[in-house]
C-alpha cells in the first residue's frame, strides 16, 4: 500500500498546506490502484499506525524555514527526523514521529519522503505540491523522481 | 535584593506560545508569570456558522484531546436540544474519551515529564544510570515501551467513531457510528492488551491490588511488598521524584475544580462514588474539604489578558474574545484569560478530579503536604486503573443493538454549556444558537485554569503560584520551573504542526513582563 497522508490544520492558514493538498487531490478524483489519501489532521504520534503497513508514504506539510518562500520542497525521513526536540510535546508533529518510528516500527520500514509548502498557499503551490504528492507515492525509485526542489542539507 | 533573571527553560510547547518568567531572590522564586503568546481566535472562527459546525472545528483546537472537544461540543448541543442521549451512545462516547485519557496519561509521564529527569544537573545522582537507561528520549525503555503500546490502544477511537483522526461521530442526540460486535470484540482485546501490559509494566501489580493502596502506609508498604512494584515504572517514578525533591515543590493554591465527566448510563453496573450521575464526581476542593460545583460561578478575567473588557470576571455564557494588544504594555501580558471559580483560582486535571471523588490516598497525601509535582503525576499516572474497570463493564455492557441516535431535531434557539473533562482537566464550551446559526461560542480549557495570568485583584493564576518557592540550582539550567510547569501538562495551542529548520526547537526565551 502507498499512503499520502497530509497533515495540519485547515483553520490556521499558517498549518493549511497539507489540508488544500489532501483536498486538491481528493477533487481530482479517483487516485491510481494501490494509492490511499489520508486527512492525517493533528495526528501526530498517533499516525504511528497509518505508517506502518504500507510500503511507500509521502506526508504533506506546511514548513517553515526549509525553503524560499512560495516553494515546494522534498526531505526525507531522516533529514526530518533531525529536527525531533526530546520532549513529546504538543507541538512535536512530524520530527519527533520519524524519529520515533524506526524505534518502535512494526513489521518493514516504508520509504517516505516529506512534501512540504514553504510559507502562505496559494493555488499554485498546492497544484505542485500535489503533483509532486502523487508521483512520489507511485514512484518506486526515488532517483526517478520527476520534480526535485530544493532538500534540507543534512 | 531579589532580581528578575531571564530564564530559559524547554516547555512543552515550543515557538515560545508558553513564556514563564520568574523573579528569584536568593535562588528562589519570589515571583512569576506565565504568558499565553499566541491569540488562538477559534471562539470567534465559530460565530455565524452553522449550528453543528462546532462538531467538525473544535476538535481541530487539538490534536491530543481531539475527542474530548467534540465531546464537549456535543454535549453543549443536547442541552440546547434538551435531547437525551441512549445509554449505549453515551456508553461509547464515555469510552472514546477514557481511551484518550488513558493513553494521554501513559504518554505525558514517559514522553514529556521524565524527559526532565535525565538533565545533567541529576547526572551525579545515585539514580541517574536508572535514569537514563527508563527515560532517555528515543532510547529509554520505558519511553519505547510507551511508543509502543499506546499506539494501539486509539484504535478504540478509530473504531468507535467509524474514522480517525478528527472523527465527528459525537452528534447532538448520540453518535453518527454504528460499531458492530465485532467492532466492540476488537475493542475489548485492545482494551485488554493494554491492561495487562500497564500492570505489568506501570503497576507491576493487578489493578485491583493497586486498588487496595488506599493510604501513604499502604503505598510505602506496597512499594516493599515486591519487587516487580518497586522497580515497576510506578514504583521506580515515586522513588525518584522522591529523592530529587519533586515532591516539595509546585504546590499551587490548594483550591481544585471538577466539571465533573462520564456521564452514567441508566441501567450500567458502573456506579460512582457519593451517588453521582458521573464517573468523575462534579465539585470544588480548598484543600481537600469538598463541596458541589455551581457552574454558575465560573467567570474569566481579563485585566492582565490581552482582551478587552472591564474589571472583575464575566461568565463564560456571556463573555467575549475581543483581542486587545496596545497602550497595556505592563499590565496586560497573555494571551489567555484568567478562569475563576466564585473569584479563585483552581487547578484542574487527575489529581483535582480524585482529591474530589475523595480517592483516599491522594487525599491523604495532599492533606499531609499540599498538591506538588510528584503528586499530580501519581494521580495522572495511576488515573488509568480507575478508569479501565469501568471501560471493560461499558464495552461488556454494550451490545451494538441499542438504540445510538436520537434525532434533536433542528437546533433551536438556545444556549447550553459542554463540560466534560479532557485528560489534562476541566474543559468548557459555552454555546448559544440563534435562527440555527451560532450566535456565542466561548471555550475555556484546563490549560487556560493552569497557566492563567493574574486576575483582577491581582492573584496569581495556579501555574504562577505553583513555581514561588521553588529553588532553583543552576540558573542557567532551570529545570525545576520545568517540573513544575509540566506537572500541570500544559497545551496552549496544539494546532501549528509546521516542520520548522533552522533555529533550535524546544526552548522559550523567558523574561519578565516589562
Amino acid at each position: 500500500m502507498r499512503r499520502i497522508i497530509c497533515i495540519g490544520n485547515r483553520y490556521r492558514p499558517e498549518d493549511a498546506a497539507g489540508p488544500a493538498v489532501h483536498d486538491r487531490l481528493t477533487a481530482q478524483g479517483e487516485l491510481p490502484a494501490g494509492v490511499e489519501l489520508i486527512d492525517g489532521g493533528l495526528g501526530g504520534l498517533d499516525l504511528l499506525r497509518l505508517v506502518e503497513g504500507a510500503a511507500r508514504v509521502v506526508f504533506v506539510d506546511s514548513v517553515r524555514g526549509l525553503g524560499a518562500e512560495g516553494e515546494v520542497i522534498t526531505a526525507s525521513a531522516a533529514q526530518v527526523a533531525t529536527l525531533a526536540s526530546a520532549h513529546a510535546d504538543h507541538a512535536a508533529g512530524l520530527p519527533y514521529l520519524l524519529r520515533c518510528l524506526p524505534l518502535v516500527c512494526d513489521g518493514a520500514l516504508p520509504r517516505i519522503t516529506l512534501v512540504g509548502l514553504e510559507g502562505a498557499v496559494d493555488e499554485a503551490s498546492v497544484r505542485r505540491a500535489a503533483k509532486l504528492a502523487l508521483n512520489l507515492a507511485l514512484d518506486d525509485d526515488g532517483d526517478r523522481a520527476p520534480v526535485v526542489a530544493r532538500g534540507v542539507a543534512p | 535584593m531579589s532580581k528578575t533573571i531571564k530564564l530559559h527553560v524547554d516547555m512543552n510547547r515550543v515557538e515560545g506560545d508558553l513564556e514563564v518568567s520568574a523573579e528569584l531572590a536568593d535562588g528562589v522564586v519570589t515571583d512569576a508569570w506565565c504568558a499565553g503568546t499566541m491569540f488562538r481566535g477559534f471562539e470567534n472562527i465559530m460565530v455565524g456558522r452553522g449550528a453543528l459546525d462546532g462538531l467538525v472545528i473544535t476538535p481541530r483546537i487539538c490534536g491530543i484531546c481531539s475527542t474530548a472537544h467534540l465531546s464537549a461540543a456535543a454535549g453543549a448541543l443536547d442541552r440546547i436540544s434538551g435531547v437525551e442521549v441512549p445509554p449505549d451512545a453515551q456508553r461509547i462516547r464515555n469510552l472514546a474519551l477514557m481511551t484518550e485519557h488513558i493513553q494521554s496519561d501513559v504518554r505525558h509521564t514517559f514522553l514529556m515529564f521524565t524527559a526532565d529527569l535525565v538533565n545533567p544537573c541529576y547526572a551525579k545522582h545515585a539514580l541517574y544510570p536508572e535514569l537514563a537507561r527508563r527515560y532517555t528520549p528515543f532510547q529509554g525503555s520505558a519511553v519505547l515501551e510507551v511508543l509502543r503500546q499506546t499506539k494501539h490502544v486509539l484504535e478504540i477511537v478509530a473504531i468507535l467513531g467509524g474514522q480517525w483522526p478528527h472523527s465527528s461521530f459525537m452528534v447532538p442526540g448520540g453518535i453518527a457510528s454504528v460499531p458492530s460486535s465485532a467492532d466492540l470484540l476488537q475493542c475489548r482485546h485492545l482494551l485488554r492488551q493494554y491492561r495487562s501490559w500497564y500492570e505489568q509494566r506501570i503497576l507491576g501489580c493487578s489493578l485491583e491490588r493497586w486498588s487496595q493502596v488506599q493510604s501513604s502506609a499502604l503505598l510505602d508498604a506496597w512499594l516493599d511488598e515486591r519487587e516487580e512494584q518497586r522497580s515497576g515504572e510506578l514504583g521506580f517514578l515515586l522513588r525518584v521524584c522522591r529523592a530529587l525533591g519533586l515532591d516539595a515543590i509546585g504546590a499551587g493554591h490548594d483550591s481544585f475544580l471538577s466539571y465533573g465527566s462520564l456521564d452514567l448510563p441508566a441501567g450500567s453496573a458502573v456506579v460512582a462514588t457519593s451517588g453521582s450521575r458521573q464517573l468523575v464526581p462534579s465539585g470544588v476542593a480548598r484543600g481537600t474539604q469538598v463541596r458541589a460545583f455551581d457552574p454558575a460561578a465560573v467567570a474569566e478575567h481579563v485585566t492582565h489578558a490581552w482582551f478587552e473588557g472591564e474589571p472583575g470576571g464575566v461568565h463564560p455564557a456571556q463573555g467575549q474574545t475581543v483581542p486587545y494588544a496596545s497602550g497595556a504594555e505592563g499590565r496586560k501580558y497573555s494571551w489567555a484569560k484568567a478562569p475563576r471559580y466564585q473569584g479563585v483560582p483552581a487547578e484542574t486535571g487527575p489529581l483535582a478530579e480524585a482529591i474530589v471523588a475523595g480517592d483516599p490516598l491522594l487525599t491523604e497525601l495532599t492533606q499531609r503536604s499540599g498538591a506538588s509535582v510528584l503528586l499530580r503525576q501519581l494521580a495522572r499516572l495511576t488515573r488509568p486503573a480507575r478508569l479501565i474497570p469501568a471501560m471493560e463493564c461499558w464495552l461488556a455492557e454494550t451490545t451494538g443493538e441499542g438504540d445510538l441516535y436520537r434525532a434533536p431535531g433542528a437546533i433551536p434557539d438556545g444556549e447550553g454549556a459542554g463540560l466534560v473533562h479532557a485528560a489534562r482537566g476541566a474543559l468548557g464550551h459555552w454555546v448559544r444558537v440563534e435562527g440555527g446559526q451560532i450566535a456565542h461560542y466561548q471555550i475555556i480549557t484546563p490549560t487556560a485554569w493552569h497557566a492563567s495570568p493574574r486576575d483582577s485583584d491581582g492573584v496569581r493564576g495556579p501555574m504562577e503560584q505553583a513555581l514561588v518557592g521553588t529553588r532553583v540550582a543552576d540558573v542557567a539550567n532551570p529545570v525545576e520551573l520545568g517540573h513544575v510547569v509540566r506537572s500541570f501538562d500544559p497545551c496552549l495551542v496544539c494546532t501549528v504542526h509546521s516542520v520548522q529548520g533552522g533555529r533550535a526547537l524546544g526552548t522559550a526565551r523567558v523574561g519578565g513582563p516589562t
